[in-house]
């Protein structure tokens, strides 16, 4: 259902949600924009936040986690499970290709195989979603099937209607957070009319396209050819920047960390971009850089839509602002099927 | 035809180089990206403007043949710093020196509009003052206030070791104390109030090695940060970690880093990478009287040892 709040009374509202979760909003600090416990008072992101340098997937699949300590006793190790952080979590103004992104983490994390590190946290968490205003140049959601008002992945979806936010009530975890909130009104008809005309202003600003009917074929075609890929990678300079990034990227490394009588399992980011991820005792089956740049297109438009029936990515062009040489993923997928055709 | 696009083409055209590395219009504004060439109708694509910000010297060593590199001042040094680690020949590369007018900062940019860079429609440099366009308004700048710290301290902006330097399109505007402001102004700070501000800073550190992978004098085929037997530093992003992480590196390019910036810049968390690589280079220049990349022959700083050298030094 429908309903509607005042940018004034949006403070107050967080202010509630508070007590019984963490909410989590938009914050800058030192130029980067990240997502952090919301102070208690600061709602100026509803102003700038665009959106995150830093994916909210960090506070469902964290850069770094304790899997269990362990200890060294007389009759062998002993292991520790962290206290359980049942503390609920609202992730407020999450866009909604990096809500979707999670869905499609659901698919590998929850529904494949239950990796209950994760599982917990996202059944503690609820998405606020908030429509796009203002697009990046990079983003491209709209040729993947998404756009800046999709409310399919989140609990709650805020648009702008006016000098107001219309809340469509998504799920029904969504609905619990509405249910007795202070300073909701009802939706009329007008504020729906003028939030999906804001979201139609918004579709028409994501002006950066990909045509993806025959991109799977085209990776399958020319799968084994390495000049073809060696000609995608020649500028990538391996770092983990657009999969650290990305917010359906979840590969992760395990180490131990221990000193003589115990220690830590941890668990953290990793990416498919670094020569060491694929090295092992005898081999490593992607030395060459040609191979990882296939991996990272090959998984999100090729094994993807293959096993799951969608893309790997969202379409949120974070791997495209921030790439130290301007490696595009919309340019090489337009040439991939162009050099198909 | 620009005399770069001429050059480059009549290099591939007399089999002189096997690749042409040079700049191109990126997809995003105001940006470039790498151009990587064997075909001589691609150098119809190169350019030269105040965004071709990354050192290209970078794929020198992993790419094989005859190359010919379109450098500025401070990647022409890594060029040459990379001669005298044996990284790549002399004779392998035919250098295309740009006199180099400075880099502009979008970063600067868009603090100084409140703007980010995609919703600038121009910027344009104009002598030693710059335009940016915001629809119907227009404003001027200072140079100085845009340009990359590092381009602000260039003491070395056209290349000297080439084989071709083009024509200057305009002159570097430098203003090192400017340069140095931010590097000064972690030193002014004391010793417990610095540890924090590093802390804070390499809290954010997510380890995509980015600063790494752009920088060309961090060739190592095996990172010391991927070593297990020991181990230096955990592969875990942990703030004491990410710190090691860098404070290593800084010393494993000492003598060899040349201020081009890059670093800093690929960062995605905005960390002041420079303020560790250019005191390096400073202090190199201090302790050693030594600047990388400006004397091809010259034994490597790392590599060459005197036997009065060392009590100033180890203190
Ligand atoms: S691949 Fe790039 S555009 Fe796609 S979801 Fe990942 S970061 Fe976003
Ligand atoms: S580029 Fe920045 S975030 Fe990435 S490893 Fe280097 S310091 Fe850390
Ligand atoms: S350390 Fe940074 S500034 Fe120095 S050469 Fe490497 S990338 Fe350039």
């Amino acid at each position: 259902m429908f309903k509607k709040i005042g940018h004034s009374e949006i403070a107050k509202l967080l202010s509630e949600w508070s007590k019984e979760s963490t909410v989590l909003v938009p914050t800058r600090a030192d130029g980067v924009t990240t997502w952090a416990k919301w102070d208690g008072r600061d709602v100026s992101f509803l102003d700038w936040y665009r959106n995150t340098v830093v994916p909210p997937k960090s506070f469902l699949l964290p850069m770094l986690e304790e899997m269990f300590r362990f200890q060294k006793g007389k009759d062998g190790y002993s292991l520790e499970l962290p206290p359980s952080d049942g503390r609920k979590q609202v992730i407020f103004g999450i866009r909604p290709c990096d809500a979707r992104a999670l869905a499609i983490i659901d698919l590998v994390f929850r529904e494949g195989y239950e990796d209950l590190y994760y599982v917990n946290r996202r059944n503690n968490t609820t998405l606020v979603g908030l429509a796009c205003t203002s697009p990046y140049d990079s983003c491209f959601c709209t040729s993947l099937g998404s756009g800046p008002g999709d409310a399919r992945g989140v609990d709650l979806m805020l648009t702008t209607a006016g000098d107001q936010l219309l809340i469509e009530e998504v799920t029904d975890k969504g609905k619990e957070l509405t249910a007795g909130a202070s300073g909701l009104g009802k939706a009329a008809e007008a504020d729906l009319i003028s939030a999906r005309e804001a979201v139609e202003l918004a579709s028409r600003k994501v002006t950066r396209q990909v045509d993806l009917k025959d991109t799977d074929k085209a990776l399958l075609a020319n799968f084994e050819k390495a000049e073809f890929w060696e000609d995608i990678a020649a500028k990538c300079v391996s770092c983990g920047i657009c999969t650290f990034l990305c917010p359906t990227c979840y590969c992760f490394d395990i180490n131990d960390e221990m000193d003589r009588q115990g220690g830590a399992r941890v668990k953290s980011w990793d990416s498919c971009q670094f020569a060491l991820y694929t090295r092992m005792p005898m081999e490593n089956p992607r030395v060459e850089k040609w191979r990882r740049v296939r991996q990272k297109v090959s998984h999100k438009f090729l094994f993807y839509p293959l096993s799951y029936e969608t893309t790997g990515c969202v379409g949120c062009g974070r791997c495209i602002r921030r790439c130290p040489v301007n490696w595009d993923i919309t340019q090489v997928l337009n040439s991939l099927t162009a050099k198909v055709a | 035809m620009p005399q770069l696009q001429h050059e480059a083409r009549a290099l591939l055209e007399q089999g002189k180089v096997d690749y042409i590395l040079g700049f191109e219009p990126g997809t995003l504004k105001f940006s470039t990206t790498p151009l990587i060439t064997k075909n001589k109708e691609d150098c119809a694509r190169l350019v030269v403007n105040p965004f071709i910000a990354n050192n290209l010297s970078v794929y020198l060593p992993k790419l094989k043949g005859r190359l010919g590199i379109v450098v500025k001042g401070c990647d022409s040094r890594s060029v040459v710093s990379l001669i005298q680690d044996n990284k790549v020949a002399r004779d392998r590369v035919v250098i295309i020196g740009v006199p180099c007018a400075g880099i502009i900062d979008l970063d600067k940019i868009e603090q100084l509009v409140s703007r980010e860079r995609d919703e600038i429609d121009d910027i344009v440099r104009q002598g030693d003052r710059v335009a940016i366009t915001l629809g119907n308004g227009k404003k001027e700048f200072p140079l100085v206030s845009v340009l990359a710290d590092n381009c602000l301290a260039c003491e070395t902006p056209i290349p000297k070791e080439c084989d071709i330097l083009l024509d200057p399109t305009d002159t570097l505007v430098t203003d090192p104390s400017a340069g140095q402001q931010r590097i000064q102004e972690v030193e002014s700070k004391s010793v417990e109030e610095r540890w924090a501000f590093w802390e804070k800073q390499f809290e954010r550190c997510i380890r995509c090695y980015a600063c790494r992978s752009v920088c060309p004098v961090c060739f190592c085929e095996r990172c010391f940060a991927e070593e297990t037997e020991p181990q230096w530093v955990s592969p875990a992003p942990h703030w004491q970690d990410n710190m090691s992480f860098q404070i290593i590196r800084s010393l494993h390019v000492a003598g060899r880093c040349t201020d081009c910036g890059n670093c800093e810049r690929a960062c995605p968390v905005n960390i002041p990478l420079r303020s560790l690589s250019k005191k390096m280079v400073d202090l190199v220049d201090e302790l050693f009287d030594y600047k990388a990349g400006t004397d091809k022959s010259a034994l490597p700083l790392m590599a060459s040892y005197e036997a009065d050298e060392a009590e100033g030094v180890f203190r």
